[in-house]
């Protein structure tokens, strides 16, 4: 992972000296309010990944003698299957479609938005997966 | 290798990995947290472009009489709230629940305390005939706090999850933990950002 952190950190690097001519140049605060900011961007994801290599040592791909197998294993849980994304962005459709059509169904939409998030938070802590 | 098909069961109980792989989902929480600093970056570029053409054509900026002092004592109450916030983290990761439950209690009523110190500022900005389209500097004051605010009751929302998520399970999983870490780097970064809201808003001006 040192290599991506090392990646991110030399983007940040970019945009910082990217945003010091701009401002030079322009004298423009937009801009360089918008690049230093993306200069956060790069600084955060490279300084995480820098950091979490720290905490759990070297990967396969930080060796070059490395095989493909070495990587194998568990990556993560991930659902196989769940309906609750679909109804939580129905119901975030529903929620901004009231802005067009009314305050009621704004309200109707973020009911139906919180019971929604319910379910997809909690839906493996009830019924036959839960834990 | 056995010449039959095999399933798993599905788990979220157990660490999916050994320690010495990252978490994906905290890295991923990272990866989206950067994006969520580029919508921030639009609001404070918009701040920046109204303000400059406000000022080009000679308005008083900023507009609006803000009370400097309660805004000063609400922001040091969403500071605080993460030093909470981080309290919660390192006690669930040494797996003490209770003392995660009392800390994200605490953080939850320390940022419900600023959104209401928000409403009420906006309560009193309303009364003086401040709303979002009576002039350019009152639409970036509250599309910018509010954007905030909004996202300051996500945080809230995301701190029930949490809690009613220990309370659900029979003891403290893997996957809580992870999912109290990350509403952590969410808590964080949405304080972050406020500190360069206020800073902009309030002491800049």
């Amino acid at each position: 992972m040192k290599i991506q952190g090392w990646m991110f950190l030399l983007c940040g690097v970019f945009f910082a000296a990217a945003d010091v001519v701009y401002w030079f140049w322009s004298k423009e605060p937009t801009g360089t309010t918008a690049m230093a900011i993306s200069v956060g961007l790069a600084l955060m994801i490279g300084y995480y990944l820098l950091f979490t290599a720290r905490r759990i040592g070297d990967q396969p791909e930080d060796n070059k003698e490395a095989e493909i197998s070495d990587g194998a294993g568990e990556i993560g849980f991930y659902s196989p299957h769940s309906w609750w994304p679909l109804f939580v962005c129905l119901s975030a459709a529903l929620t901004f479609f009231g802005f067009a059509v009314g305050m009621w169904l704004f309200f109707v939409g973020v009911f139906c938005t919180l019971m929604s998030m319910i379910g997809f938070v909690f839906q493996y802590y009830r019924g036959n997966f839960s834990h | 290798m056995l010449g039959v098909a095999t399933a798993s069961a599905i788990t979220t109980t157990t660490r999916p990995h050994g320690s010495s792989r990252p978490n994906l989902v905290q890295v991923g929480t990272i990866v989206w947290l950067s994006s969520e600093l580029m919508f921030f970056a639009a609001l404070f570029a918009m701040y920046f472009t109204i303000r400059s053409v406000s000022l080009g054509q000679g308005t008083h900026w900023p507009e609006a009489h803000l009370e400097v002092p309660f805004a000063t004592f609400n922001t040091t109450v969403l500071v605080l709230s993460s030093v909470t916030c981080q309290l919660g983290v390192w006690a669930v990761e040494r797996g003490q629940v209770k003392k995660l439950r009392f800390w994200y209690v605490v953080s939850f009523l320390m940022g419900a305390f600023f959104v209401g110190g928000q409403l009420y500022e906006y309560g009193n900005l309303a009364r003086e005939g401040h709303v979002l389209s009576h002039t350019p500097y009152d639409s970036v004051f509250f599309l910018t706090t509010g954007f905030h605010g909004l996202h300051v009751t996500g945080g809230l929302i995301a701190f029930l999850f949490i809690l009613g998520r220990t309370y659900a399970a029979k003891r403290l999983t893997y996957e809580q933990q992870t999912s109290a870490i990350v509403v952590s780097y969410y808590w964080h970064f949405v304080d972050v950002v406020w500190i360069g809201l206020f800073a902009t808003i309030y002491i800049i001006k």
